[in-house]
């Protein structure tokens, strides 16, 4: 799997999630996107969720969430995190 | 457009339930600019109450209000996690009541006809208390509150009180009660409007959007989690002040401080950005937090050493100019991204970036139209001179007008992308 990272934690708002929703529209389905951001991005999770993509988030200590969202339904999302 | 509550994609509202409210307030703005530079000009029939009435009503009706309901169908699903059904309906309904409503208010107010009177306080009354009951109730289910829903519990029940209050008066003016208590509820009326209302929203939106759209450093716990909470408590105490006739100066001081140091300490994270980038949005925070302080200060220094009477005023246009600073802060962050997030989601692979639906020079030019309104409203105030009344008028005006432009322009290029170009399934 090819992984197409996005480190959002200090990009104003909306500029993560329109990074993401091009990331998205253009996504193979051998390659996932792995954001890290300061908060749970909540629409991004939703329009991943209505499009039928599969996804994972996760908090760390640090208070830092990490978004994980792929079109293949068949990887295991939590072996790809990397906390 | 923001990240904090459930929101579901399904049940944001269309782009229309907000874009109608804010080009309905710039339309009130621009009626507001020409009614004043008429009057500067020619001299309008001398009725200094009723001048006063129509200029405070527009302005805190016809444009905040408006402006404030448009973003609040859009922020309650995102930023609380409340779901109102049948957005376009309600909205719709809420928007109908406030024009009429408001159109008869401002009747009422120059022909001081009975009847009038009467029937604002049923129209614009029972509108503008349906809108806030209709969030209120919504808000109240949420289990998990943040600072910025719990803040627009507060907002809210100001408003829902300041209507009940304005109701009274409207029934006093037409003589169909008594009002014995006229002064001090109409003291009340406008403390809940412009500290409770407006300045409690603006608060608990800042918890949350000062963050994320400027990638700042959090505010103070203490503050995020008490301080709208506190400044209502306050309000209700000067209620009670003012009905039992105790001179509520102490409570307005320490009102005035509070929001004193919730304007530093926003000014401090502005000033903190991590992004240190300044669009036209940093400049209008900074500009409608500094209008705030200058407002506090004013008030206090009256409260304890008094200010000569030239000075007063200045402390309200200050305060106006706070809360439109901080308003057009917030439309120019929120027209765009709606635009670009709605035809984005639907497909739209040529949907227009932000920058293309009102660019970000467009927004500077406004934010230098708007001081430069204020600059001549200050300098009327002090030299009181007719030329230049009409100039800050004349800017009022186009102030507004530049807003309505640019926003029927977003509108115009949302439904071109949606007519004119393909849409893709993804």
């Amino acid at each position: 799997m090819t992984k197409i990272a996005l480190d959002a934690r200090e990009m104003e708002h909306p500029i993560p999630l329109q990074l993401a929703m091009k990331y998205l529209k253009e996504m193979q389905e051998d390659q996932y996107l792995y954001m890290i951001h300061r908060k749970q991005p909540i629409p991004l999770i939703e329009i991943a969720k209505e499009k039928a993509f599969q996804h994972l988030s996760h908090l760390d200590t640090h208070e830092t969430w990490h978004i994980l969202i792929t079109k293949n339904q068949y990887i295991n999302l939590k072996e790809l995190l990397d906390v | 457009m923001f990240n904090q509550g459930g929101l579901s994609l399904e049940q944001a509202p269309p782009i229309s339930v907000v874009l109608k409210f804010f080009i309905t307030a710039s339309i009130f703005g621009l009626f507001l600019g020409a009614y004043l530079t008429v009057d500067s000009l020619i001299d309008l029939p001398d009725n200094a109450y009723a001048f006063d009435l129509i200029i405070v009503h527009l302005l805190a009706l016809g444009v905040m209000a408006s402006f404030m309901f448009g973003a609040l169908f859009q922020m309650l699903p995102v930023l609380a996690g409340v779901v109102i059904k049948m957005p376009q309906k309600k909205s719709t309904i809420s928007h109908l009541l406030l024009i009429m409503g408001l159109t008869l208010q401002l009747l009422a107010f120059i022909f001081t006809e009975p009847l009038l009177y009467l029937l604002t306080s049923l129209i614009l009354g029972m509108g503008l208390l349906h809108t806030s009951t209709l969030m209120l109730k919504e808000l109240f289910k949420i289990n998990d509150h943040s600072s910025s829903s719990k803040g627009m519990i507060f907002a809210l029940s100001s408003f829902s009180i300041a209507i009940m209050l304005g109701i009274y008066l409207l029934l006093t003016l037409g003589g169909y009660i008594q009002g014995d208590l006229f002064t001090q509820v109409k003291t009340a009326h406008y403390s809940f409007a412009l500290f409770g209302w407006i300045s409690l929203l603006i608060i608990a939106v800042s918890f949350q959007v000062v963050e994320m759209f400027y990638v700042t450093p959090k505010y103070p716990t203490l503050m995020s989690r008490y301080l709208i909470g506190l400044l209502f408590i306050l309000l209700l105490l000067k209620l009670i002040a003012l009905v039992i006739n105790f001179e509520p100066l102490a409570i307005d001081m320490v009102i005035s401080l509070l929001l004193m140091s919730y304007a530093t300490i926003t000014l401090h994270r502005l000033y903190h950005r991590r992004r240190p980038t300044s669009d036209a949005t940093v400049w209008f925070w900074r500009l409608g937090m500094g209008l705030l302080l200058l407002t506090m200060l004013i008030t206090l220094l009256d409260n304890t050493i008094g200010v000569d009477e030239s000075i007063k005023p200045l402390s309200y246009l200050s305060f106006i100019g706070f809360t439109l600073s901080i308003v057009f802060a917030m439309i120019y962050k929120i027209i765009p991204f709606l635009v670009w997030f709605h035809l984005s989601n639907q497909g739209y692979m040529e949907a227009p970036m932000m920058h293309d639906v009102i660019h970000p020079k467009r927004a500077k030019i406004h934010f230098w139209i708007h001081s430069l309104m204020l600059l001549g409203w200050t300098g009327a105030m002090l030299l009181n001179t007719k030329a230049l009344t009409a100039l800050a008028s004349i800017l009022t005006m186009f102030s507004f007008g530049w807003l309505l432009y640019h926003s029927v322009m977003a509108w115009k290029k949302y439904r071109y992308t949606q007519k004119y170009t393909e849409k893709i399934e993804w």
